[in-house]
């Protein structure tokens, strides 16, 4: 079996790669990143700065050539993009948003639903799917993918202005302790009351959805829910966060979960392995202490 | 210039109980405009009043969908179209009939929500730009028209840039491009008069996927809770000890 993977992210092409290549012959496309050649593709190629119309045509044509069984598209705000288009050249309905794939004479994937509520089986005789970022650990093997660098058409957009984001100081997708504020953390100012917490344990501090974008506290890499990050570490911290279902989503992945939140009610608490109801400074603070000492 | 606000009408998903079963129930569920098409509906609206614009919004929905049309109305979106016959969430088969609306209409620029709140799926732009052969901008946060160029501020992953194409072109906007209005009582109520067009779309569901289950994912968490702040301190910090080592 075959498989044709793109994404313009490395970090979320080296997953893909990974969970993919074990059971498929796979050929990836890549913005130029050497080390994505370590994870076990047969084939990467490299492409540099890429739009939707000239990607997409180059996944065309190495559709053609390499003749895939399928296509994993990364679903980045680019990939989702690439994907529509890809799907209506190919004229192949495309499954999104999936974490988990079983190859067959139907295909048997599972992707969330009604925002995170349900998860969808399906079986199809699809070929084309996004994939959801976080679908497994990225693991390196001894064997390096050969490689070749593409030429991309020329693109309708131009690009007129490119800022780097501020990113957080932390890969929350890697961590093993994540704390993560919600908005019961009140101010900006009160997160300085949570790093001592955050430094004991050596975790990263990541947020909820406002927190992030809406408010602006923590920068938008360190968001995590259904449109943000999903994670996947040992312990999940969840400090003032209601737990909304999207954000659920995100943390699905985590072996433990711990909630403080003054709201008895809150669903998190529907969602955790330990919480404590209360006031999430003075807990914190209790804990960093029996943590110290 | 004429712009489109392509509006999803989806279950208020807020609403929505599972049965024993773990499985959602949906009969009877209230419907509401999708989170992402009122910020569309909110960025059209905005351009309309810069550039004295003219604009068509459509929903792909069914008889009931009338009530989203109003909501729009409201909002000031000047024209409606309803297409009936939505069965389900499937990208291509949506692309296909409004692709099939579209081609015969004269359109500057279309504006939707990009990513709907049920499937996150976030396809239908990138599909229908290539069906009308028109290129396509996503995840928006700012919409600016320069001469016959749409000029985009886009929230990427890694970087925020500016990006310009030609029109007409498909614009797909993030949450954080504005905040939606809440239309006033006599804009609710004249909304209410006004006429929309129901078109029978003809959607066929011809593609070949199979719902094995829709359930609740399982839930294994112990759920061990403290209602005394000092009663779980202990043993959580005991636990957090563990791994932190």
């Amino acid at each position: 079996m075959k498989a044709l993977l793109f994404s313009d992210e490395p970090k979320n092409l080296k997953e893909i790669i990974t969970y993919f290549s074990n059971e498929m012959e796979v050929t990836a496309i890549s913005p130029e990143d050497d080390s994505v050649k370590k994870y076990g593709a047969k084939k990467v190629y490299f492409y540099k700065d890429g739009f939707s119309d000239n990607i997409s045509n180059a996944i065309k044509k190495l559709n053609d050539t390499v003749k895939p069984d399928y296509i994993f598209i990364s679903s980045t705000i680019l990939g989702r993009e690439i994907a529509g288009i890809v799907s209506s050249k190919l004229n192949e309905p495309c499954i999104s948003e999936i974490f988990a794939f079983k190859p067959g004479k139907m295909a048997t994937t599972k992707r969330f639903f009604y925002g995170g509520k349900t998860v969808l089986e399906e079986e199809s005789n699809c070929k084309l799917f996004t994939v959801s970022p976080g679908l497994t650990e990225a693991k390196e093997i001894s064997n390096e993918s050969e490689s070749e660098n593409l030429t991309l058409e020329s693109t309708n957009y131009r690009l007129i202005d490119r800022k780097e984001k501020k990113m957080g100081d932390s890969d929350i997708a890697e961590a093993k302790i994540i704390v993560s504020i919600g908005r019961g953390i009140g101010s900006k100012e009160n997160i300085d009351k949570i790093m001592p917490l955050v430094d004991a344990l050596h975790a990263k501090l990541a947020g909820s959805r406002p927190i992030c974008l809406d408010y602006k506290w923590l920068s938008e890499d360190q968001q995590i829910g259904l449109s943000g990050k999903k994670v996947r570490p040992d312990i999940y911290i969840a400090l003032g966060i209601s737990g909304q279902i999207q954000h659920i989503a995100g943390i699905r992945g985590a072996k433990t979960i711990v909630a403080i939140n003054k709201d008895k009610s809150a669903p998190i608490f529907e969602e955790c392995d330990y919480g404590i109801v209360g006031d999430l400074f003075k807990i914190v603070s209790a804990l960093v202490n029996k943590i110290n000492n | 210039m004429e712009i489109v606000v392509l509006i999803k009408q989806t279950v208020d998903m807020d609403q929505l109980k599972l049965n024993e079963n773990s499985e959602p129930i949906t009969e009877n569920l209230p419907l509401k405009v999708d989170v992402l098409s009122k910020n569309a509906i909110e960025a059209a609206v905005q351009l309309k009043e810069k550039y004295s614009a003219h604009v068509t919004g459509i929903v792909f929905g069914t008889e009931k969908s009338t009530s989203a049309m109003k909501e729009a109305y409201a909002m000031g979106v000047d024209d409606g179209i309803i297409l009936t016959g939505y069965k389900k969430t499937a990208p291509s088969i949506t692309a296909a009939v409004l692709n099939n609306k579209l081609k015969d209409m004269k359109f500057d620029l279309i504006i939707l929500g990009n990513q709907s709140s049920d499937s996150y799926s976030g396809l239908l732009a990138g599909t229908l730009a290539s069906k009308l052969g028109i290129p396509v901008m996503s995840n928006a946060v700012g919409i600016d028209v320069k001469n016959e160029n749409a000029n985009v501020t886009i929230e990427g992953d890694k970087y925020d840039f500016v990006e310009e194409a030609k029109m007409p072109c498909i614009i797909s906007v993030a949450q954080e491009i504005n905040t939606p209005r809440l239309p006033n009582v006599m804009q609710i109520m004249s909304a209410g008069k006004k006429k929309i067009d129901i078109e029978d779309s003809g959607a066929v569901y011809n593609d070949n996927i199979h719902i094995l289950s829709n359930k609740a994912p399982e839930n294994d968490r112990k759920k061990m809770i403290y209602e005394k702040e000092d009663e779980g301190i202990d043993s959580i910090a005991r636990i957090l000890k563990g791994v932190a080592k």
